[in-house]
């Protein structure tokens, strides 16, 4: 599946880009998650099989684990993504909070006006 | 190289040192008495009237003879930290491509290995 | 040692995290006073002892593996404590507990505290799981914990100050601990486990030949380090964010959060990857250092001129680290030595600014100046902690730097010992301006009702006073702690070994 790993640095690369290029707060707090959800698909694509099942174990398959695991998905990298995902939700929450605030001091969401600490 | 020293030494070294410094003044004190009057407490500012409280040293001027040796790295540097975002992340990212080709020519052009 | 106590160590500030707020309620309806501080302190007393008798233990020569859950690794999360290890969450526990204290006395006056000491915890809890543990997802877990919880801790006040400080903490934070995932994906990608031992035991296979996705993850993870460890060019999120905070928070930061970071840095050339990073290391170090002292010397702001001293002693424990992987043993001790020196008297600067800020209600050197009569003790420990950062003897700061110079001249390499000698030199004069600003000089009229600071606070940093003159007058005791710490650092074999058995890493990391 090259698709996969393509798109996702795809994302990756414009996550970064609206991070360090756009001139507004709000868009670069959409380019952080743009980018972690760019790096959620490539983990994904890491454990994927061609025509495989869910890696979930009921009850006829336990008499044939072997083949059972020759077919599965890899579970790791949804357990890895489901944990990354809620993290990320937790940084959006924050950042989005603390945008709210400081449209509320300082009247602007422009990084080069929100410089009152500098050098 | 050896770790050589001695710290209880040194210290009593120390302390015997300012004991002796301090006995000093204090014979210096017997020998002269102290006489402060108000016109030698007073500042001196060649002539000027200076008010107690403007007589804090400016923080931002108090190093400005290390400030004029290395004016080129103040200009540079200190100019960088202008305080905007955008600009620090693209020197996080610029720092990666740094260090990722610093890496790829160690270890894959040159062949070093710990 | 106390059973379990790995897990409990990182298990009862998380706990005690998520029960601050119902004693906050509890605490506003019955009218008791410092109920959540005094809860928080108790549970840090806890941590203390059980960290304590882990400690013990490791040093007494045993290696703690602690498998979750029963399962073994690599299919199990596992936390492994070697003297490294210890070393950093004794520090972490010991530096919690004091910063505790300073806390009780600064937030007085002070609302919410129910979510000030749950969020204080949980950030405590994130820097003990990221010391203890195994498991690289899991390293990156605890990381992100304790990021998060500090990028609102920075925010808490609502000042613009602390708002600005805080989101951009926030995003240079995120992109680094983005890095570090994205290369953990990578690994993992290419070597099909999280366990570290596993990791290195597996990548030892690719030691003749690196593909080019391996450097690009080794890049990927050493970029996010330096940026949790505020190394120059990454460096920019720390003044801001030490500025902004509350000391109790810019305390915490420059402390214990310091520890996590160069714990890291002092595995990154042996463990996981095997790669060369000494030159990265030496370079950035020196960079640092340089820059950090430098920009230190025109600052007119009393926070602000400690957070660039902090970034300027990080400095020098990367430059003795990374001398470490060029042969000099010295060197490798003397960074962490100097960890563990920096940790005491950067928080008791910390603290002494707070102590100022507190009673004089001002952080800015123009506006403040003689309060070395009303506040005598505040102005003897500064001087103490002054005198520790400058590396002046009989002052802790001298025997780390002490090694760091003589671990130079030992490679050969004498500009590194000047240059360092060189920043101490500089470091002294930007404190003497300080202390003389601050401390020494005229009384401004409106200072006039200043009183020396609280009780707790000054308990606080009397104790850390006396730890910066104890490990001065007797540096063995901090080299009963380092030597330890350096020799298991390096000691990735032997890591690898007690994870796993002895024929794992021989086999190629394959499970019989």
């Amino acid at each position: 599946m090259e698709l996969n790993y393509a798109v996702a640095m795809m994302l990756v690369a414009l996550g970064l880009y609206c991070v360090i290029a756009k001139r507004n707060l709000i868009k670069m707090i959409m380019g952080l998650s743009v980018l972690t959800d760019g790096i959620h698909l490539f983990l994904i694509s890491l454990g994927y099989r061609a025509g495989g099942t869910a890696p979930i174990v009921a009850g006829e398959m336990i008499s044939d684990l072997q083949g059972f695991a020759s077919r599965a998905v890899d579970p790791i990298p949804q357990a890895l993504v489901l944990t990354s995902i809620v993290i990320n939700v937790c940084i959006l929450a924050l950042a989005l909070s603390l945008a709210v605030h400081i449209y509320r001091n300082y009247g602007t969401l422009k990084p080069s006006e929100i410089r009152r600490l500098r050098e | 190289m050896e770790f050589i020293w001695d710290p209880l030494m040194v210290t009593a070294a120390m302390l015997l040192c300012s004991a002796v410094g301090y006995v000093i003044l204090l014979l210096s004190r017997m020998g002269t008495k102290p006489r402060p009057n108000p016109e030698k407490n007073r500042t001196y500012a060649c002539g000027e009237v200076l008010k107690p409280e403007e007589l804090h040293p400016d923080s931002a001027g108090f190093f400005s003879p290390v400030k004029k040796v290395i004016k080129p790295f103040y200009r540079r540097v200190g100019g960088a930290h202008t305080g905007d975002l955008n600009r620090y992340l693209l020197w996080i990212a610029a720092g990666l491509l740094v260090l990722f080709v610093t890496v790829f020519l160690m270890e894959v052009v040159l062949g070093w290995a710990l | 040692m106390i059973p379990h106590s790995p897990i409990l160590a990182i298990v009862l500030p998380l706990l005690g995290g998520f029960l601050s707020p119902v004693i906050g309620i509890l605490e506003r309806k019955h009218g008791w006073r410092r109920a959540t501080g005094i809860f928080a302190l108790i549970v840090m007393g806890v941590v203390c002892v059980v960290v304590g008798s882990m400690v013990t233990d490791v040093w007494a020569g045993q290696f703690i593996i602690y498998e979750l859950g029963g399962w073994s690794p690599p299919w199990g999360i596992n936390l492994a404590v070697d003297a490294l290890g210890a070393q950093m969450a004794l520090m972490i526990a010991g530096l919690g507990i004091l910063v505790v204290l300073y806390s009780l006395s600064y937030m007085r006056d002070e609302t919410g505290l129910g979510q000030f000491y749950a969020l204080l915890l949980i950030v405590i809890a994130g820097m003990m799981g990221t010391v203890l543990t195994g498991d690289m997802f899991n390293f990156y877990v605890f990381l992100e914990i304790m990021s998060v919880g500090s990028y609102a801790l920075v925010a808490f006040r609502r000042t613009p100050e602390g708002i600005e400080g805080g989101i951009k903490y926030l995003f240079i934070g995120s992109i680094g601990t983005t890095s570090i995932l994205i290369s953990i994906a990578m690994l993992y990608g290419l070597v099909g486990s999280l366990n570290i031992a596993d990791i290195g035991a597996k990548l030892t296979l690719y030691s003749g030949n690196v593909p080019p996705a391996l450097t690009l993850a080794f890049a990927l993870f050493v970029t996010g380090v330096m940026v949790k460890v505020a190394m120059v060019p990454f460096h920019t999120w720390l003044p801001d964010a030490l500025t902004g905070a509350p000391t109790v928070v810019s305390a915490l930061l420059a402390g214990p959060a310091a520890v996590v970071g160069i714990y890291w840095v002092a595995r990154l050339p042996y463990l996981p990857f095997g790669m060369p990073v000494g030159v990265i290391l030496v370079s950035l170090g020196l960079l640092s250092m340089v820059v950090g002292v430098l920009m230190a010397l025109v600052q007119r702001d009393f926070k602000r001129m400690l957070a660039y001293h902090v970034i300027s002693q990080k400095g020098y424990m990367v430059l003795g680290i990374g001398l470490g992987t060029f042969g000099s043993v010295l060197g490798a001790q003397g960074g962490l030595f100097h960890l563990l020196n920096h940790s005491t008297y950067k928080c008791l600067l910390f603290m002494c600014a707070g102590a100022v800020l507190l009673q004089a209600n001002s952080q800015k050197f123009d506006e403040l100046g003689g309060l070395g009569k009303k506040m005598p003790v505040t102005a003897a420990m500064f001087l103490v902690g002054s005198l520790a950062i400058s590396g002046i003897p009989p002052m802790n700061g001298f025997v780390s730097k002490y090694c760091i110079y003589l671990s130079g001249l030992e490679l050969g390499q004498g500009w590194i010992t000047a240059i360092a000698v060189v920043v101490s030199a500089l470091t002294l004069a930007s404190f003497l301006k300080a202390f003389s600003s601050v401390f020494l000089g005229q009384l401004p009229g409106r200072l006039e009702g200043v009183r020396e600071a609280p009780r707790p606070m000054l308990i606080s940093m009397a104790i850390m006073a006396a730890v910066c003159v104890a490990i001065g007058l007797l540096p063995a005791i901090g080299f009963n702690i380092v030597g330890p710490a350096q020799a298991a650092a390096e000691n990735s074999v032997g890591y690898i070994t007690h994870v796993f058995g002895e024929n794992y890493l021989a086999a190629g990391g394959m499970m019989p």
